[in-house]
């Protein structure tokens, strides 16, 4: 029982080191930093690139669509 | 055995600042051109503990709970970050932008100016959930109830404006703020976008880039359908009348057109504002069908006015210490930010109570937060939005500590709630005092108040922003000069272009303050990396 709980001891700070250590990799090196603008802006900006728009100036300027708006000063 | 010393000591504490110290070497850390960093700062244990957990891991954490907090589903953040490119561009790189606006801080400079940054992006992430939830093209044309309670309005008009109608539960929007504003400080890349979208136009490419990226956020038909009614403004300038022309033409929805008046001190143009504020109210009534509630207005301009005072406590010691804990970048940003977007949530004055928890700290430990201040300066007009972290590498590079700047202290007033009347007129004033207005082109009484607050904060040298395609403020350059050798004191100029880094690049503003610092005030630089590197291509 003991040595079952001691086992699981250890593995659950191994696993907390390894993921600090994992985490302090990742902050050091700015390895997030560099996957962002190297892999995902990219890939982002050609899907922002290559979407269809609308073409706003073929809708028309509609500038009696709403009431009047008066003043009352 | 000196040697191990020195490592024991650079490891517990951090390398040094200055180049005679053995200093740190911070223009070492970044990569060629992308401003990317070949490792990250080491401040010694404490501060890179606190830098990894508390604000890069913490930061990280509570962009995904902010998400959860705010959105009614979290799937529309990723369809809304999917779909607008201002949203994908600007929410990936936060974390760089803490690291280039905190960059060399330590100990408690370190965590206050951080903590702005915390409240920055916790209303960032409030305003884009805002408008996801409500957007209809992320729900297939459906007006839903967080739609039909959304006010959209244009930046520069305060979120004040709007409280009276958030007891029964509507929220107000500035339309550009997320799209326009914040991915400038971000993501500088975003915006160009928006730029050339309006001059492909054949629009002329001269005027305020400010107004052709928020025009241009319509000509590319990326600002979410949110609202059914918008309210624009004229900005600080008339440039902005024909953004607001084009918001008219492409939103195609109920608008009411609030003007800033471009001479405010005169009381006819007060009463003028008076009366327009209140017809705004009146619109908002006729769409929404809901009247004015007086406690839903007093109770959030309390708490504004709060904020306000704890500004004031703030500045106190700003003013009279070296133990103000809040960097140049972060003390401008939390309030022109705060001051626009205003009481929507709980974020400005819990940060504020953390901060002020650290300056008392600093006070009473008497803790200089920026030992290696050489000039105390105050920086005036519009900032580089760009290179608004400018203040951070001055501060790192030559011991510039900017203190105050005029973007902290456009509203510097509370707004009376003892009654009806009063609050209206101080409404007016906080309205009229719009962001770039008041001390930028709100006349010249306005712009020189700069040497009042020069002797306010103890400043003893000007960093004077030049946007160069501000007609305005162009037109009043040579009398800033005049004033500067009038009164002998020691100021450089800026050269910038607002949100376009094309015109200005950041490497061309660092070399215009080196040049000033060499040749005028024959200064060598406390950390000689930091004089010229290329981030050309950074966010």
């Amino acid at each position: 029982m003991k040595c079952k709980f001691c086992k699981f001891l250890l593995k659950f700070c191994g696993i907390f080191v390894a993921l600090n250590v994992g985490l302090f990799l990742i902050f050091f090196y700015d390895l997030d930093g560099k996957l962002l603008f190297n892999v995902v802006e990219p890939f982002l900006k050609n899907h922002y690139d290559n979407m269809e728009r609308k073409d706003v100036l073929k809708s028309p300027y509609e500038m009696d669509k709403f009431p009047k708006y008066k003043y009352d000063m | 055995m000196a040697n191990i010393k020195k490592a024991l000591r650079d490891f517990w504490y951090g390398k040094p600042h200055t180049a005679e110290e053995g200093g740190r070497r911070l223009g070492e850390l970044y990569e060629d051109k992308t401003g990317l960093l070949k490792h990250r700062e080491w401040r010694g244990v404490k501060d890179t503990m606190y830098y990894m957990y508390m604000i890069w891991g913490y930061n990280y954490l509570h962009m995904v709970t902010d998400i959860i907090k705010y959105s009614n589903n979290p799937l529309d953040f990723i369809k809304g970050t999917w779909r607008y490119r201002w949203m994908g561009q600007t929410y990936l790189p936060v974390i760089h932008w803490f690291e280039r606006g905190l960059q060399g801080m330590r100990g408690e400079a370190l965590a206050a100016s951080a903590w702005h940054y915390r409240a920055m992006v916790s209303a960032s992430l409030h305003q884009m959930c805002n408008f996801f939830n409500a957007d209809t093209r992320l729900h297939g044309g459906k007006e839903n109830n967080a739609y039909k309670h959304t006010i959209y309005a244009n930046e520069t008009t305060c979120g004040t404006l709007f409280y009276p109608w958030m007891d029964a539960g509507y929220q107000y929007i500035p339309i550009e703020m997320i799209p326009y504003f914040v991915t400038c400080h971000v993501n500088s890349h975003t915006v160009l976008n928006y730029i050339d979208a309006v001059q492909s136009l054949g629009l002329p490419g001269d005027p305020c880039p400010m107004c052709q990226a928020e025009s241009g956020l319509f000509v590319l038909d990326d600002v979410p359908d949110s609202a059914p009614i918008i309210v624009t403004c004229n900005e600080a300038c008339d440039a902005s009348v024909s953004t607001h022309t084009l918001q008219d033409w492409f939103a195609n929805k109920p608008l009411f057109a609030l003007p800033l008046p471009m001479q405010f001190d005169d009381p006819l143009v007060k009463k003028y504002c008076m009366n327009e504020i209140e017809e705004l109210w009146k619109f908002i009534e006729e769409q929404t069908g809901v009247p004015f509630n007086w406690e839903s207005m007093k109770k959030r301009l309390e708490l504004q006015n709060q904020l306000q005072r704890d500004e004031w406590e703030k500045w106190e010691v700003d003013a009279k210490t070296p133990y103000y804990p809040i960097n140049g970048v972060a003390q401008a940003l939390f309030r022109i930010y705060s001051t626009q977007y205003g009481i929507q949530g709980d974020f400005w004055h819990e940060a504020s109570e953390k901060v002020k928890k650290i300056m008392y700290k600093c006070v009473e430990k008497k803790i200089n937060t920026f030992p290696k201040t050489r000039h105390r300066v105050i920086a005036w007009s519009c900032a580089p939005l760009y290179f608004s972290n400018w203040c951070t590498w001055a501060y790192n590079c030559w011991g510039l500590n900017v203190v105050i700047n005029m973007d902290s202290l456009m509203f510097d007033m509370e707004i009376r709630t003892d009654s009806y009347e009063n609050m209206l007129e101080d409404m007016a004033t906080y309205h009229m005092w719009a962001p770039m207005r008041r001390m930028a082109v709100g006349g010249m009484h306005h712009i020189f108040e700069l040497w009042e607050y020069m002797e306010r904060f103890n400043c003893d040298m000007v960093a004077m922003y030049d946007q160069l395609q501000c007609k305005g403020m162009q037109g009043v350059h040579g009398l800033f000069e005049d004033e500067f050798r009038k009164r002998n004191i020691k100021a450089f100029w800026m050269p910038h272009a607002l949100p376009d880094c094309r015109t200005v690049s950041r490497a061309e503003i660092r070399r215009q303050i080196n040049d000033y610092m060499t040749t005028v005030m024959h200064e060598e630089p406390l950390d000689p990396s930091l004089l010229d590197f290329d981030d050309s291509m950074t966010w």
